[in-house]
């Protein structure tokens, strides 16, 4: 498994990105963004969960308890209206960073 | 967060078995992959709490620092706290007394209703008046109740208590009323034969019969019936008297069946869908229907707690809660300046952390935090001051003053909030400014090592002395109400009365008609009563009289018509007495003209007093005139000196003429002059008792206590001002003595260099005194012109003193000197003693 560092706008980008297809606990999270991004990217519990917590005190998200199958109590995240404009704005401002990005490193390979 | 973390585990390991590990290695790889479970939790903490956290680490912080001066905390929480605490306690009366609504159903739609014109009316109406009302229109509810007073005997004592004959669904009318043991009467509880209910109240349950829950449904002696009891009723209910104990079950209506001549006052409920002014228009044509003496009057109607109050409360509680307010202000200016003070020295600590990454918005945040822990303990410690204070005057406060209002006097929601309220504005108002100007930082001068300057920055200086000057303002302004207060009391204390009251006791007694039940039988006792007490040792002379000054007089409101010609008919208040022929010597009541009783005149003649003469024979010789009122004609014999009623409502003072005491009827007053000495209360009691088992002697005491009884509330108006003025003064002082001496230690190396330089001890002492006189000044100034125009405002509870009185000026500028002198006195001694060889060697 690659490990790969990401700065922490990107962990948040890819929680709401992720929380955007449906609520879904933190287990359920980091599985998705590791198959969505075809195990390229791997969030560590260890800040997985502060910034899920972090992000539901800026009140992005919200969160419930939920009795799931055979009586396991698991947290399930949504994403709240002020996550959605998060996730729009932080989406923008990534596609135009990683837009400059590829255009500096098209610029060195030519 | 633990249920959360262990769900990922578990979540993991059982992914990593479905992977084909074996399942402990599963878990350890889970456990391993969540980088600790400790550091996990740990993190999310870090995340979630940090505000939670940073602003429990200043209130840390702010204990620490208090502990560490603990004089400093305690004064302030000690201020905040008996700010609070008198708040509270204020606000707890004005509530029950103003300010809470009658605590019945609707009491909006609740009236007493009488009938009477613009000059007052009878209270009460003739029972047809009752009943034409009721059948009438204008009103949802109409029932009538009479207070008076009983004799309840228990276990042979007798004691005397308000009673009120009601009709039975007054309790309904009222709504709201719920009896604490057994019900309420029955309607039909009026009818013969079950017409012996009665409530007791639990004060008479608690106190008579030691809350014995069998009294209901047992029979107990009143008047010297057996009234059975079907219920007790809470404490608190007190109606239609302020002191009402016991209510009987009457029929009103019924044809002369309970005491003759007794009528009713009558409460009424509004029907909600009739306009007031026509309920009142119907009930006024019912009345005059009714009874024709009704012809001239219309029905007005009272809201039911004007009718307990005294209308003394509604015009000194307002301002008795505004001198609190100002008090409030005073301690809370003290408290801002100490901490501001505080604050400035602490500068360097202010500065360091700044430097060490402080923001500003975070030194304010604990500066202010100090503030609001000291405002906590505040809070706390008013609470019990407060609770102090209303139990203190539920203890020691007359029931006269006490029970002046339906609803009960104790600390319930309504105060907690105005405690909390005024915690919170008390914890803004004193320390928000020290926070904000306290932790300005001058780097550049605060971090040099030694203070070389005067470090205490202008503004901060500015504001302390503004609020200083303030404290004064607010300190004088009250002190000049509480002087004029007092000295209202004294001089109604000392108004001249017209007749000699001192050492004379009276006597009230009644003569119940079962054991007197003949005229002549009542005037053998009388005549018998007075022999004994006449022999008493120091007894000067006794007099019978019906009626008494100062207030148990008959009073008469109409039209008083002369035989004088041309002069027409007065409209006026009157007080008649009725009285024996030594009533005059008795009290030293000069008769001007005329002559005095024998025992020989008809009621008719009459000595009259010299406002009635001037009424009705302007600038004419009285004697040998007369006078008719309601068709009664009046001869005048005698003229006698003025009376008077010295009081706050002028109205209270009225004309007065006597008329020959008939002879003793079922109530009498005997007055006894005492030569020298009185003889003891309860031998006078004793005596009339011992040679009449049958009168009851209802009160015996000094005539005195009874004029001084009456000067309760201006008496507790004055003490309460003065308490005021004397804790806003304490502060005020306080205040100024902690400025000076921070001033001076502030300025220790100023006074070295002068004392250097050639000044002599006194130059400095005057330096000090003069700093503390001009803000005195400053402050007396304001307050002075803020007294004056505040004054209007305690103009109706002032009794012949007027704002110019130059007693009460030169008081308030002694005393407010002489603590200004006081209070500087030891910082400019300090200032004095700097020694400049001591001064650098410190350095």
């Amino acid at each position: 498994m690659p490990k790969t560092d990401y700065l922490q706008g990107a962990l948040d980008l890819l929680i709401l990105k992720t929380l955007a297809l449906g609520p879904n606990h933190g287990w359920g999270i980091q599985q998705r963004i590791r198959q969505v991004s075809r195990e390229t990217l791997s969030v560590s519990q260890g800040s997985l969960y502060p910034a899920l917590h972090r992000l539901e005190a800026a009140g992005v998200l919200a969160s419930e308890m939920t009795s799931s199958d055979n009586n396991r109590r698991a947290r399930v995240y949504r994403l709240t209206a002020a996550g959605r404009r998060r996730l729009e704005a932080e989406a923008a401002d990534w596609r135009q960073f990683s837009l400059a990005i590829r255009r500096l490193l098209q610029a060195e390979g030519s | 967060m633990d249920d959360e973390l262990r769900f990922h585990v578990e979540m993991e390991t059982r992914s990593n078995i479905e992977r084909g590990v074996l399942p402990v290695e599963a878990h350890r790889l889970a456990i391993r992959d969540l980088g600790g479970f400790d550091q996990t939790k740990e993190a999310i903490r870090n995340v979630r709490a940090t505000w939670v956290d940073s602003v429990w680490q200043d209130v840390r912080y702010a204990v620490r620092t208090l502990l560490r001066r603990r004089s400093v905390a305690v004064a302030a929480a000690g201020m905040l706290a008996l700010g609070i605490g008198i708040t509270t306690a204020m606000f707890t009366v004005v509530d029950a007394l103003l300010l809470r609504p009658v605590p019945f159903r609707e009491p909006d739609q609740l009236a007493f209703v009488y009938m009477g014109d613009e000059h007052g009316g009878h209270g009460a109406v003739a029972p047809a008046v009752l009943r034409a009302w009721r059948e009438s229109a204008g009103f949802a509810g109409v029932e009538a109740a009479v207070p008076d007073t009983s004799l309840i005997e228990v276990d042979g004592t007798v004691v005397t208590q308000a009673i009120a004959r009601v009709t039975p669904g007054l309790f309904d009318l009222l709504g709201g009323v719920r009896p604490i043991r057994g019900r309420l009467f029955d309607v039909s509880e009026v009818r013969a034969g079950v017409d012996d209910r009665v409530l007791l109240s639990e004060d008479v349950w608690r106190g008579l019969y030691q809350a014995d829950p069998a009294i209901v449904g047992r029979s107990i002696s009143i008047d010297g019936e057996r009234l059975l009891v079907v219920g007790i009723l809470p404490a608190d209910f007190r109606f239609p008297s302020w002191n009402t104990v016991i209510w009987r079950a009457v029929d009103f209506e019924a044809p002369a069946r309970s005491r003759p001549n007794v009528r009713p006052i009558v409460c009424v409920r509004f029907a909600p869908n009739v306009p007031r002014a026509d309920a009142l228009r119907i009930a006024t044509d019912a009345a005059r229907a009714a009874d024709n003496t009704n012809a001239e009057l219309r029905t007005i109607a009272r809201p039911l707690a004007g009718v307990v109050l005294d209308p003394y409360y509604r015009r000194a509680m307002p301002l008795l809660a505004g001198g609190v307010v100002l008090v409030f202000l005073v301690l809370c200016a003290n408290v801002s300046s100490l901490l501001l003070a505080r604050m400035t020295t602490r500068q360097r600590e202010f500065s360091m952390r700044s430097a060490l990454g402080a923001s500003r918005r975070r030194l304010i945040r604990q500066a202010f935090v100090e503030s609001s822990v000291l405002g906590v303990l505040g809070v706390i410690g008013g609470l019990g001051i407060g609770w102090a204070l209303v139990a203190f005057s539920r203890a020691f406060l007359p029931d006269t003053i006490l029970l002046r209002t339906l609803n009960p006097l104790n600390i319930d929601l309504r105060a907690l909030a105005v405690t909390s309220v005024s915690g919170s504005v008390a914890t803004l108002a004193a320390g928000l400014l020290p926070a904000w100007l306290g932790t300005s930082v001058n780097m550049e001068q605060s971090l040099r090592v030694t203070d070389r300057g005067a470090t205490e920055t202008r503004t901060a200086r500015a504001v302390m002395r503004t609020l200083l000057v303030g404290e004064i303002a607010l300190a004088c302004t009250l002190l000049v109400g509480a002087t004029l207060l007092v000295r209202s009391f004294i001089n109604l204390a000392h108004a001249e009365r017209g007749l000699d009251a001192d050492g004379v006791l009276m006597a009230t007694m009644s003569l119940p008609a079962s054991a007197f039940p003949y005229q002549s039988s009542r005037t053998t006792a009388a005549r018998s009563i007075e022999e004994q007490i006449g022999g008493l040792a120091g007894v000067e002379r006794v007099a019978w009289s019906y009626g008494l000054p100062p207030h148990a007089g008959a009073v008469s409101f109409g039209k008083w018509e002369s035989d004088a010609p041309g002069t027409p008919a007065v409209d006026m208040i009157v007080d008649h007495y009725s009285v024996g022929p030594d009533f005059f010597g008795l009290f030293g009541v000069p008769l001007l003209r005329g002559r005095t009783f024998q025992w020989s005149d008809p009621r008719t003649e009459v000595v009259v007093g010299e406002r009635l003469a001037r009424a009705l024979w302007p600038g004419l010789d009285p004697i040998g005139r007369s006078f008719s009122f309601q068709e009664q004609r009046f001869h005048v014999i005698g003229l006698a000196r003025e009376i008077h009623f010295p009081s706050l409502d002028a109205a209270l003072d009225r004309p007065q003429f006597y008329e020959p005491f008939g002879g003793v009827g079922n109530y009498a007053m005997m007055s006894v002059r005492c030569g020298g000495s009185c003889p003891n209360v309860a031998l006078i009691r004793q005596r009339i008792v011992a040679t009449y088992p049958a009168i009851h002697v209802e009160d015996v005491r000094a005539l005195a206590d009874v004029y001084f009884e009456q000067l309760a509330q201006p008496r507790a108006a004055a003490a309460l001002g003065f308490a005021f003025a004397g804790i806003a003064m304490l502060a005020a002082a306080g205040g100024l003595f902690s400025l000076l001496s921070f001033a001076v230690s502030r300025r220790r190396r100023e006074f070295g260099i002068r004392t250097a330089l050639g000044a002599s001890p006194v130059q400095i002492r005057q330096v000090v005194l003069r700093d503390g006189l001009v803000a005195a000044l400053s402050g007396v100034a304001i307050g002075a012109v803020a007294a004056v125009l505040l004054t209007r405002t305690l103009a109706s509870l002032e009794y012949r003193v007027a704002i110019t009185d130059p007693v009460s000026w030169a008081l308030v500028f002694g005393v407010l000197g002489s603590t200004t002198i006081a209070a500087s006195w030891r910082p400019a001694r300090q200032a004095m003693r700097v020694d400049p060889v001591t001064l650098l060697r410190e350095e």
